[in-house]
């Protein structure tokens, strides 16, 4: 896409941007639907990109460099990372509370809070593109969705929650218009999420999404009842605030009563 | 206030009965807890005269519908590809 002349709009005629980069490990999807003026658009992707960039300096388990791998080597101390840095350390020991310990930060023996750190990066951003008058947008970053507004006026964003089993379909369908959905499972990477109280991968749920305000705590809840196993479902159904749907590998499907279906 | 740990009498609230115990050291409150009994969630709910909430079994779809994006376990940049996401963000250009 060519940037149009001062404010003028580019080759793409209708109103909104979307972009998609690789960002964190994974490909990021955004969608502002907001008629602004061309440069306005792309200045607001540069920004969501560029603080999605900021946070894989700081968080990267992959970077030997990022605040986390040194922290975690002991080569800095907890009190000499940036503010952002102590805040998801800060929360990710909350989440550890509140899920009995089934969301660590600790869980494969080296310190990684990926499982809150892409939620709350892209709430983050989509806080600030809210902040600056970019209220419509759909931000999804590797199945982790913020939506906000509409995608164009007068209907609600719709999501898709993938089947477990085929790619190409899906298995709910949500709608909203300020809502974070979070899914984790094993169905793409293998079971990646270790029961930190087993100390091996769970494999009982195959699929776990998360709805609610916060796409950071969305996250988190979600890769907690990923290890919690069987015990996950009757957990979700205690959150308050958090609606959720959960299939497990027996092909059993589960939702909340709230869950925002169409 | 005599050095030692003292655990309150026990009251009843919505969540079950709840005992109060405090720790106090050098004439000090050093440490309150309080301690819900049972421990046992489903009876404390009994208890309260509330149904535990559950999540309702449903039919599992597989479903072509009209979506603007896909919420998925976290793919690999194969795995996304191959997704309905890419193909969305490619119908999109």
């Amino acid at each position: 896409m060519l940037p149009g002349a001062d404010g003028l709009p580019g080759p793409q005629q209708l109103a909104g941007l979307h972009q998609v980069e690789q960002v964190m490990g994974m490909p990021v999807s955004l969608v502002i639907a907001d008629d602004l003026p061309y440069r306005a658009l792309t200045a607001l992707a540069d920004g969501v990109f560029g603080w999605l960039r900021l946070v894989d300096e700081l968080f990267s388990t992959y970077r030997a460099d990022s605040e986390i791998s040194r922290l975690d080597r002991g080569a800095i101390r907890l009190r000499d990372c940036t503010p952002e840095v102590r805040a998801v350390i800060d929360r990710c020991a909350h989440f550890w509370g509140v899920t009995d310990g089934y969301f660590d930060v600790y869980a494969t023996g080296r310190l990684d809070p990926s499982g809150y750190v892409k939620g709350w990066a892209v709430q983050v951003a989509s806080d600030a593109l809210k902040a600056t008058g970019a209220p419509n947008h759909c931000i999804n970053a590797g199945g982790d969705v913020r939506v906000s507004g509409h995608p164009v006026p007068g209907r609600p964003w719709r999501i898709g929650i993938r089947h477990p089993w085929h790619p190409a379909k899906v298995c709910w369908v949500l709608t909203g218009t300020d809502i974070a959905v979070a899914t984790s499972g094993t169905y793409e990477r293998g079971p990646h999420v270790i029961d930190p109280h087993r100390g091996r991968p769970a494999t009982y749920l195959r699929s776990v999404t998360v709805v609610g305000a916060d796409l950071g705590a969305a996250d988190a809840y979600a890769t907690a009842a990923v290890a919690m196993g069987a015990a996950g479902p009757s957990w979700l159904a205690s959150l308050d605030g958090y609606e959720s749907a959960v299939v497990g590998e027996d092909r059993q499907a589960f939702r909340s009563a709230g869950l925002p279906v169409q | 206030l005599r050095p030692g740990t003292f655990t309150g009498t026990v009251a009843p609230t919505d969540y079950g009965p709840v005992q109060v115990r405090i720790v106090v050291t050098g004439g000090r409150m050093a440490d309150v807890t309080a301690v819900q009994l049972p421990t046992d969630e489903a009876r404390s709910r009994q208890i309260s005269g509330r149904a535990a909430p559950i999540l309702r079994q449903e039919a599992l779809n597989a479903q072509n519908a009209n979506i603007d994006t896909v919420s998925g376990a976290s793919y690999t940049s194969q795995g996304y590809r191959a997704s309905l996401q890419a193909a969305l963000d490619a119908a999109r250009r």
